[in-house]
């Protein structure tokens, strides 16, 4: 029978935790991981394709680089910085597209600053911030996306997995009764089989858990509502001047807020009064 | 990789170094050229978003002095193509970049710039 994805809870610091059971296995999972990911999604791939020429954005959490090359209809329009924890998927990143031309990655943290305050057009942070172990961390992530863009026209796209899975979906997600709105802690094993791993490989396959946060309705824009806050931002649509209370200067909307996939994704707009 | 592009985001985040941490300087470095597409609409587009001055320097640095020092009105075919070579075809393959403030190092390796900090360095 395959591995199941399994509830989990947290043991000590999560940034410790996060070491052993997120990055040491993409690491570990890199070449293999790749060649499982590489069409991208609608959504993500349409939000790239609306982005006005000479913008330049961050793939925070870029893994192989499936979304470096994009929009395809328009190559060298944009230019999408990849930031990844696993070198080794960065070296992977790098040639992403195949194209022969080389994609610009940084080995970094999703929590780090290493950037010049809104230095980007745009953020997107794909499949990652469901593999931060607190909400806090979770939270912080989300700020760090909006610190990195323009306060007066950066747009963010964030997707996250969901508890509620897609019909199609082989996984089933256990669910502890109370969980409600605050998601939960699952590891789900990645099947390492023999041919990937060479032949001095032991006869069993190797499984190796990845810790995921899976989102509950409503998680992730509590979320955006939280570190919108946090960053005295107004949340919601562009006031005109003369409407805002005097406090309020700038805001960010959340002008996409779904599910698809067994996914859950936000689209971010953040705006400045003149 | 690094490229001048990149470089010109980056800046050192280490925990209390918020004053002159960007940009950040080369030192040590091997680099490659690799040819790429032209594309003035693009350089168009991004450069009122570059911080000019870092570029120049970032530039002299690794020795391309096609810059001049303040970004000019007219944007000519030959100033864009200088301006696309220092931006999309030099790429820092080894190195390390150093911060100006608090002399934090962020090596470059395999054309790969790390800007992970240890845990107690982190802001």
């Amino acid at each position: 029978m395959a591995p199941q994805v399994q509830a989990t809870s947290i043991d000590g610091e999560p940034q410790v935790y996060e070491e052993k059971n997120v990055h040491a296995i993409y690491d570990e999972i890199a070449p293999h991981f790749s060649s499982t990911r590489y069409k991208p999604w609608p959504i993500i791939a349409a939000f790239i394709s609306s982005l006005p020429i000479g913008w330049i954005g961050l793939d925070s959490g870029t893994g192989n680089g499936k979304y470096l090359p994009l929009p395809f209809d328009r190559p060298g329009a944009i230019c999408t910085i990849g930031l990844d924890r696993s070198r080794n998927l960065l070296n992977i990143a790098k040639n992403a597209g195949n194209t022969g031309k080389i994609r610009d990655v940084v080995l970094g943290d999703i929590l780090g600053r290493g950037w010049r305050v809104a230095a980007f057009d745009y953020a997107i942070s794909i499949a990652t911030i469901h593999h931060l172990a607190t909400h806090e961390r979770r939270k912080t992530a989300v700020k760090r996306l909006i610190e990195a863009v323009s306060p007066n026209h950066g747009r963010v796209l964030i997707y996250v997995w969901a508890i509620e899975q897609d019909a199609l979906s082989k996984r089933t997600i256990p669910v502890d009764g109370a969980t409600g709105t605050r998601g939960q802690d699952v590891v789900v094993p990645w099947v390492l089989s023999r041919q990937d791993k060479g032949s001095q490989a032991s006869t069993e396959p190797q499984v190796l858990n990845r810790y995921y946060h899976m989102f509950a309705k409503g998680e992730l824009s509590g979320l955006v509502q939280d570190a919108a806050s946090e960053l005295g931002l107004q949340l919601g649509p562009p006031l005109g001047l003369g409407e805002a209370p005097i406090s309020i200067s700038r805001g960010v909307e959340m002008v996409q807020d779904g599910w698809e996939r067994s996914n859950y994704y936000v689209e971010l707009r953040c705006w400045e009064l003149p | 990789m690094v490229r001048l592009i990149t470089h010109n985001l980056l800046a050192c985040h280490v925990k209390g170094c918020n004053t002159n941490n960007f940009p950040l300087q080369f030192k040590d470095v091997q680099i490659e050229l690799r040819e790429a597409e032209f594309n003035p609409d693009f350089l168009k587009g991004f450069m009122p978003k570059l911080e000019w001055k870092a570029l120049v320097d970032a530039a002299r640095q690794l020795g391309d002095t096609t810059l001049p020092l303040e970004q000019p009105e007219m944007l000519d075919d030959e100033f864009l193509k200088n301006l696309h070579h220092v931006l999309l075809e030099i790429h820092v393959e080894e190195g390390v970049m150093t911060c100006s403030n608090c002399k934090h190092e962020y090596p470059v390796s395999n054309g790969i710039p790390n800007m992970l900090l240890a845990e107690h360095e982190i802001g």
